[in-house]
């Protein structure tokens, strides 16, 4: 009977070696798949049970926090946030069944309280008695401003984006339309499907953050870096004279270019920037050619995604690039920010700020700090500078024609702040061209304050307002009142000190 | 034999003659045993943080109430089995500890339940090894066995004592009291397997009967096996416990192809396996749904695959270390606590965990089977057989079920499911095995084979006699009266029948 024990021994020994190759086969040959499938709520199951800190503005309002669920629920916690659709594009959400985004998203681990330090602290907190690694994360962006930027807009369908010129540091960052974490977070899966999809495809994408994650035709605004991209290529001077003239026919072509709605239009640069003249910046970028211009937008930022610390951002663009000497044309019209010309909101606002700093683009970031759960910072973040496209004497040049502009100019009508604190301003108007009698633009502005010292720059656009030859919607007059209704806000408004 | 002189030998000193390697490995189990203890009290306290974010606060309590049975565990068998292998207590305790911390983390109610039930298993162990002295003993009750395994099979089919659970009528209901009667009815059946074979096998072996071209063995001889098993298969299926099926057709073959010796019942097991399960594959349809499941579970994740697809979401989520105990959620996977507590541990300890109770599983497995190899006795090496392939086939199909290895059969894991029956069911059977692990070390000579307590007990009463007698002047007793009282002998070693076929 021996030999057939042995035998069964070995029988029963293979069929446990059968176990344990299973077993390495599920929880380590294909575990990754198995985590990515969309029925396995696992990771998140272990998360939403777990406290997750909380997300909190620059001026200290708790903006994402996990609140302790009743016993006996089905997770111990839930996610909410208190200030719905204000700083959802920037906190993002963190959802039961459709993973997270934005700043739930990025710093997540620390929210959690995942991070190397946050273990290794947590370890000796755990002695102590305190058991809750989750950590925290402080946002750049203002409560208060947030609140002044939406009021501002009023409903309209735009963004509003309002940096630190010093710091790249984002204050205020408003797109609307927005949406309400509050309302698919903590759902099941069948629910938060449903409102996500309807959000998905509602009008003006309200799950994207368009001030960063979308970029609209920059109209007149881009005026502002073809005047740098001429002042450091020394093709555009203080001196500079254009003719006053109705159209221009550039070259390869026999269609005129023509000013804003026709005007006769001319002077020197800083009369044709303060009244916004189309044909001497088209002029300008046919000068540089096409080269010129590429590295010139290159060195503003565009083409290439915005430094951001927040996922998934859009970049701006100069358009397609491939034959321009051959179209000399759409040269020309990019000089002044129509074809294919794409800003972000954000980038934007960053160009004013790089104006207002000496010619210095700084990162735009939206987390100031990280802490763990003892309220020790982690991490904080340090202003960088991005890009240098200006000289300071050129930055000052520009400066001062803004400030022109606001004064006198285009956007003369409405930017005039608060108790005469000096502004600098540029208006766009960005015709989409659908023709007809109605147009589609976007309206225009950026503006940063107080001039002679800048603290604030700001960029606003109103997108596909509807334009008509009797009640014209320009950048000055419709995006101008929001930049001023901020920028009064943050200087000598309830916001300022 | 040696009867004589080992009891010339104890006869002269009642003390027990000290055996060094019996000491050897008492010692090592106490070690074991120890350490056992303590990793399920660190396990306990890693859960408790994990779950409740405290230590918990009954943690003393917790280990000195655990180390003290399993104390009092070591201690019964270092009296009354001293010669059995060191390794099969600690192991049990260790699974068992294991699966308790498990449950106590998946659900606090059943953790209260679960202590009573340990409490009652250890009890039932030492109990075992106390009235099993002999494990010869039982193969004097091979009948009995076999109705009362065969009475404990039937009985959930009893209208009004019977109770459906989860779609296997598996349960009794007496009062307050729900039991399944099965795990213990294997047990019996083993016993009366190995005794019948251990009795027969040569007959059996022999297949004088000649049916065509097939040479089988004489009807009379197969024939109460056939109807063991046929009752065990039968019934099973009535009460639709296939796992409990599968693991006495395993059971039967296992023992009959060892008994035999012949590769013939193997393969004429496997033949009627194949044919019974495509029967019952085209005959029933929770049998159809079981093996759907089983080939795909994941076209069915959100309804009948659940249980499977969440139990491997668990194990994949657990990787290679686990999440932690205390910090996975277990608790997805319906029944986590009974049949699926495999996908539990292998969520929460990882590959890592899974592998301790594979292998804790086969060094059980290793230690059974050795003790049926050193056994000198048909009844005991088949009885060590089949109790260790009770064990290690039960493990096997369980854990092969939860990790999609075979189809999902309902079935406990040994010492580490929740559940009173299946506890105290695998502590008698493991009582059971070190009481053949220390019979088969006393007659190798490993140590003396003093008298057990019930001998020591006839052997003084004997005596008692024989001094009455000797002071009323009668003759001591002998003759046709000794014989009778005398009766204790018999379970000497050398004396019972089974003896006879070595």
């Amino acid at each position: 009977m021996n030999r057939q024990i042995r035998q069964l021994a070995a029988g029963l020994i293979l069929c446990y070696v059968a176990l344990f190759v299973a077993l390495n086969f599920w929880q380590v040959g294909r575990k990754e798949e198995l985590d990515a499938r969309f029925d396995n709520t696992r990771a998140v199951l272990r998360e939403f049970n777990k406290p997750r800190g909380p997300i909190v503005t620059a001026d200290g309002v708790v903006v994402a926090h996990s609140l302790a669920n009743p016993p006996d629920s089905r997770f111990d916690y839930r996610r909410e946030y208190p200030s719905g659709d204000l700083l959802s594009n920037v906190t993002g959400y963190y959802t039961l069944s459709f993973g997270a985004t934005q700043v739930e998203r990025q710093h997540g681990d620390v929210l959690t309280g995942t991070t190397a330090a946050q273990q290794v602290r947590s370890l000796g907190d755990l002695l102590g008695g305190d058991v809750d690694s989750s950590g925290s994360v402080q946002l750049t962006l203002r409560h208060d401003a947030q609140n002044a930027a939406r009021f501002f807009l009023g409903g309209r369908e735009g963004s509003v984006v309002v940096v630190e010129v010093e710091t790249g540091a984002i204050v205020a960052m408003w797109s609307n339309p927005s949406y309400d974490p509050n309302t698919f977070v903590n759902q099941d899966f069948e629910v938060a499907r449903e409102v996500i999809s309807e959000l998905q495809e509602a009008d003006g994408n309200p799950l994207l953050a368009n001030a960063y994650q979308e970029r609209y035709m920059p109209g007149s605004t881009f005026k502002m870096i073809t005047t740098g991209i001429g002042l450091e290529t020394g093709a555009l001077t203080l001196a500079s004279q254009f003719d006053r003239v109705r159209e221009w026919v550039p070259p390869q072509t026999d269609d005129p270019i023509q000013n804003y709605r026709g005007s006769q239009c001319g002077g020197d640069l800083a009369e044709v920037f303060r009244r916004s003249c189309n044909i001497p910046f088209a002029q300008t970028a046919v000068a540089l050619g096409p080269a010129a211009m590429i590295e010139g937008t290159r060195n503003w930022g565009l083409d290439e995604e915005l430094p951001i610390d927040l996922p998934r951002p859009a970049g701006s663009t100069f358009g397609n690039t491939s034959d321009l000497d051959q179209n000399l044309p759409l040269l020309a019209i990019r000089g002044f920010g129509q074809n294919e010309d794409q800003m972000v909101p954000l980038h934007m606002a960053l160009v004013g700020g790089a104006i207002a700093n000496g010619g210095r683009m700084m990162k735009p970031y939206a987390v100031a700090a990280t802490f763990d759960h003892g309220g020790r910072v982690l991490d904080q973040t340090r202003p960088e500078v991005w890009k240098t496209p200006l000289s300071p004497q050129n930055a000052s040049i520009i400066s001062d024609l803004m400030v022109g502009v606001a004064q006198s100019g285009t956007a003369s009508c409405c930017i005039g702040l608060n108790g005469g604190v000096p502004v600098a301003a540029k208006t766009g108007t960005a015709d989409l061209g659908l023709g007809g009698g109605v147009d589609l633009v976007h309206a225009w502005i950026v503006a940063f304050a107080p001039a002679d010292a800048p603290k604030y720059a700001v960029a606003v656009v109103l997108t596909d307002l509807e334009s008509t030859p009797a009640e014209a919607a320009t950048g000055g007059r419709l995006a101008g009142p929001v930049a001023k209704g901020v920028l009064d806000f943050l200087l000598t408004g309830d916001g300022a000190g | 034999m040696t009867d004589v002189d080992v009891l010339a030998g104890v006869d002269g000193s009642p003390r027990r003659a000290d055996s060094p390697l019996a000491r050897s490995r008492r010692n090592t189990e106490l070690t074991l045993v120890v350490m056992a203890a303590l990793i399920t009290g660190s396990a306990y306290t890693i859960a408790s943080l994990g779950t409740n974010a405290e230590i918990p606060p009954g943690i003393v309590v917790f280990v000195a109430f655990l180390l003290g049975l399993l104390l009092l565990a070591h201690l019964v068998v270092r009296y009354v089995a001293r010669g059995a292998d060191g390794t099969l207590l600690p192991l049990a305790a260790l699974l068992h500890g294991i699966g308790f911390v498990m449950i106590t983390r998946l659900d606090d109610r059943l953790a209260g339940l679960q202590a009573t039930w340990s409490l009652i298993g250890i009890a039932v162990f030492v109990g075992t090894l106390l009235v099993v002295q002999r494990a010869g003993d039982l193969a004097r009750y091979r009948w009995l066995l076999f109705f009362g395994g065969a009475g404990l099979l039937l009985l959930p089919l009893l209208p009004g004592l019977g109770t459906t659970i989860n779609g296997a009528r598996i349960w009794v209901n007496v009062g307050p009291i729900n039991f399944q009667p099965g795990e213990f009815a294997k047990i019996a059946l083993a016993i009366f397997f190995a005794a019948y074979l251990a009795d027969r096998r040569e007959l059996i072996a022999a297949s004088t009967w000649k049916v065509g071209p097939l040479r089988l063995p004489e009807p009379r001889y197969i024939a109460p096996i056939l109807v063991a098993w046929g009752f065990a298969v039968v019934v099973m299926v009535g009460e639709r416990d296939l796992g409990s099926s599968l693991l006495f057709f395993t059971l039967f073959v296992v023992m009959i192809w060892v008994a035999t010796e012949r590769v013939g019942y193997l393969l004429l097991g496997v033949v009627l396996f194949a044919g019974a399960a495509y029967f019952s594959w085209t005959q029933f349809s929770h049998v159809q749904t079981r093996v759907d499941i089983w080939i795909d579970p994941w076209s069915r994740s959100l309804d009948r695959g659940y249980q499977i697809v969440q139990s491997l979401y668990g194990l994949s989520d657990g990787g290679l270390t686990g999440t932690g105990l205390g910090r996975g959620n277990p608790n997805q996977v319906p029944e986590a606590q009974n049949d699926f507590i495999f996908a539990s541990i292998g969520e929460e300890l990882g590959l890592i965990g899974g592998t301790v109770i594979l292998m804790s599983y086969l060094l059980i497995v290793g230690a059974g089977l050795r003790t049926a190899l050193r056994s000198e006795r048909p009844f005991e090496k088949l009885l060590a057989t089949g109790l260790t392939t009770i064990i290690g086939v039960q493990a096997f199909i369980i854990i092969g079920g939860v990790i999609k290895v075979v189809p999902l059969t309902g079935i406990t894991l040994p010492f580490v499911s929740y559940g009173g029956s299946s506890l105290i069911a695998n502590y008698l059977l493991l009582a059971l095995l070190i009481r053949v692990s220390d019979a088969s070390a006393r007659r190798l000579g490993d140590l003396p084979d003093d008298l057990t307590i019930g001998e020591r007990w006839q052997r003084a009463q004997l005596a008692r006699r024989a001094r009455r007698a000797g002071r009323k002047g009668l003759p001591p007793p002998g003759g046709d009266a000794a014989g009778a009282d005398a009766a204790g002998a018999d379970a000497l070693p050398g004396a019972d029948p089974g003896g006879a076929a070595t």
